[in-house]
């Protein structure tokens, strides 16, 4: 019995010093972000400021102005890039529409035309475009928005789509 | 300057508001507020007034009143004043006395003030972080954000814009809604601040609990101060603005006053409390009301294998907190049916053996992931070893019952998840650190248990 209540003295040491090098590595890890927080608010740059600072988010904020708040858009771009909710979250109230970028031509004006979607929105211009976008930049129910900033932006004639299945 | 000034006092104003209406709701349920300290009162009135308000905006869009500050504070305002203005009157008549001051103080002053300047460290930088930074993290703009955002531009909750798992709980979004209609605008840096507020809040419960089991004033500090400064999960949902950790809240507060209810250490009106929070984890997320369950469940069983006198009351007793698990979790669901949510069938499509296979050494690393949970779930595992026989003759059953059934639960989870096979891992990685913190203070709790034996 006595040998187990010896390990057990140490026990509570060696939890403790094992505590410690963990605060340690909490240090270490959450350095940059102390780091940002010191730097931005000795600079002043909070806030909304961190916003700015992104040039999506900057350009999703001339969008919102673009955009009357009843209205519906499609987005193209990946859920797993992340910037889908970013531009949604900016966004709302007007309605939401996520497609692949590269989405057919047919799928992608049929829903344009349901949907009465009124601006189709790419959310990278750098990125090749799929069949669905050089499409669109072909008819003539589509015109771009002189916009800049990384994305790309049509507004939509949806009423000029046929909108029906035809490949 | 002036209007940062403005929009805190408003903010400020607006918390002090849910923490009137938990005032009130802790006279009704509790015959003798004062047999419970003031700082258990504070750390149970926030969340106890969260699950009122919140469902009253859903009775509200219900019967299609827009929001409006004095719609939804009037009523609510007013019954709990009424309400502790009851309580005031028959407590004079029962001339009670504080028992705050009633345990002996064992102090210990450099450790006491090293973890408290430990936890005041940590919430100056996880509330810096949160009221200064709009809101960012995934979860926090998809979904609790998103909507808290819509609901407040609709004046109701309206989720005909957007699809954003539109059939989870909204206590969160609901309670982020008040929060913009007390600030009179969207602004989701100051609402940030919610968190590091339930984060402290969550920490006040562990530290009340422990002094409840007995531990000294240092050992229930440290314990706090164990459980925050272990990992970095428990830090960053202080910023992130996540409902995990308003989940995670409510799940202490109901394990820790059923563990209090099974060692008959808790006063009067504690399980009604355990009941409210019980209301609170069926609210708040979607596997609210399973966890919920798990509780209700481990409860019986311990009853069942202890068998302590009067089994059947006691078990007849814990029909309150599954009332308080119908409470949280029906009026959302009626609304969801009547109003043809579509559902999530996540967790449902088929049973997948070999990602069971696959989960389980990454939930074993989970545990011991330093960046995850540090030494917690180890330290856990060690108390319980060390309680011995006293694990399963004693209501300590109950912690490891709920502990171990919620693990397996994950695991089993994790099989169940319909993912494709490169998705899997990141699935894991994406999920595991929030469903292992809704478990996490009751580790912390049976770490305490283990601190007790050894002070």
């Amino acid at each position: 019995m006595a040998p187990v209540k010896k390990w057990r003295v140490w026990l509570l040491p060696l939890v403790l010093l094992l505590w410690g090098l963990q605060g340690l590595w909490l240090l270490w890890h959450f350095r940059e972000e102390g780091r940002d927080l010191a730097c931005r608010l000795a600079q002043g740059r909070v806030g909304e400021a961190v916003r700015r600072e992104d040039p999506f988010q900057q350009w999703l904020t001339t969008l919102a102005g673009l955009m009357p708040p009843d209205s519906t858009y499609v987005f193209l771009d990946r859920y797993e890039a992340g910037k889908e909710i970013e531009a949604r979250y900016r966004l709302v109230p007007r309605r939401h529409l996520l497609l692949p970028p590269d989405i057919p031509p047919s799928f992608l004006f049929y829903t344009l035309r349901q949907e009465e979607a009124s601006f189709l929105i790419l959310r990278d211009k750098s990125l090749p475009r799929g069949p669905g976008v050089r499409a669109a930049e072909a008819s003539p129910a589509f015109s771009p928005v002189p916009l800049p900033g990384p994305g790309l932006v049509f507004r939509v004639d949806w009423s000029r789509l046929r909108g029906e299945f035809y490949d | 300057m002036i209007d940062g000034a403005v929009s805190l006092a408003r903010l400020a104003l607006g918390l002090a508001g849910v923490f009137f209406l938990g005032a009130g709701m802790l006279a009704v349920l509790l015959p003798r507020p004062r047999q419970w300290s003031r700082l258990e009162r504070a750390a149970c009135s926030f969340g106890a007034g969260t699950i009122p308000l919140t469902l009253w905006m859903l009775a509200l869009t219900w019967w299609g009143r827009p929001y409006s500050l004095p719609l939804i504070l009037g009523p609510l305002l007013a019954a709990a004043a009424g309400a502790l203005a009851a309580k005031r009157v028959s407590s004079k008549q029962l001339a009670l006395t504080s028992t705050e001051d009633r345990k002996p103080k064992t102090e210990n002053c450099f450790w006491n003030w090293l973890f408290l300047s430990l936890l005041f460290l940590l919430f100056l930088f996880a509330t810096l972080r949160a009221g200064l930074y709009p809101m960012w993290a995934w979860d926090a703009i998809a979904t609790w954000g998103c909507k808290a955002k819509v609901f407040y531009e609709s004046r109701g909750l309206d989720l005909t814009c957007i699809e954003a798992h539109n059939y989870y709980p909204n206590l969160v979004p609901l309670l982020l809604t008040y929060l913009y209609l007390c600030l009179g605008q969207v602004n989701d840096q100051l609402v940030n601040l919610l968190f590091p507020l339930w984060g402290a809040l969550l920490l006040m419960l562990l530290y009340s609990f422990g002094r409840r089991l007995g531990l000294p004033r240092t050992g229930a500090l440290g314990l706090c101060a164990f459980l925050a400064l272990n990992g970095a999960t428990f830090i960053t949902h202080l910023y992130i603005a996540y409902a995990d950790l308003a989940l995670t809240y409510f799940t202490l507060g109901a394990a820790g006053l059923l563990y209090l209810w099974l060692q008959d250490a808790t006063p009067r009106g504690g399980l009604g409390l355990a009941a409210l929070f019980m209301a609170g984890l069926a609210w708040c997320k979607y596997e609210g009301a399973p966890l919920a369950g798990t509780l209700v469940l481990a409860a019986a069983l311990t009853l069942l294998w202890l068998r302590p006198p009067q089994l059947w009351r006691c078990l007849g007793e814990l029909a309150l907190p599954l009332a308080g698990v119908a409470a949280g979790w029906l009026p959302w669901r009626l609304y969801v049916s009547l109003h043809h949510l579509e559902g999530g069938a996540d967790h449902v499509l088929g049973f997948y053996p070999h990602q069971l296979w696959g989960a389980l050494p990454r939930v074993l690393w989970g545990l011991v992931d330093p960046a995850l949970f540090g030494i917690l779930w180890p330290a856990a595992l060690l108390a319980g070893i060390f309680c011995g026989r006293r694990l399963w003759s004693t209501p300590r059953l109950f912690l490891a019952l709920f502990l171990g059934g919620n693990l397996i639960a994950i695991l089993l989870a994790y099989a169940l998840a319909p993912t494709s096979e490169a998705e899997f891992l990141q699935y894991i990685r994406g999920t595991l650190d929030r469903l292992l913190l809704h478990l996490a203070p009751v580790a912390a709790l049976l770490a305490g248990e283990g601190l007790k034996d050894f002070s």
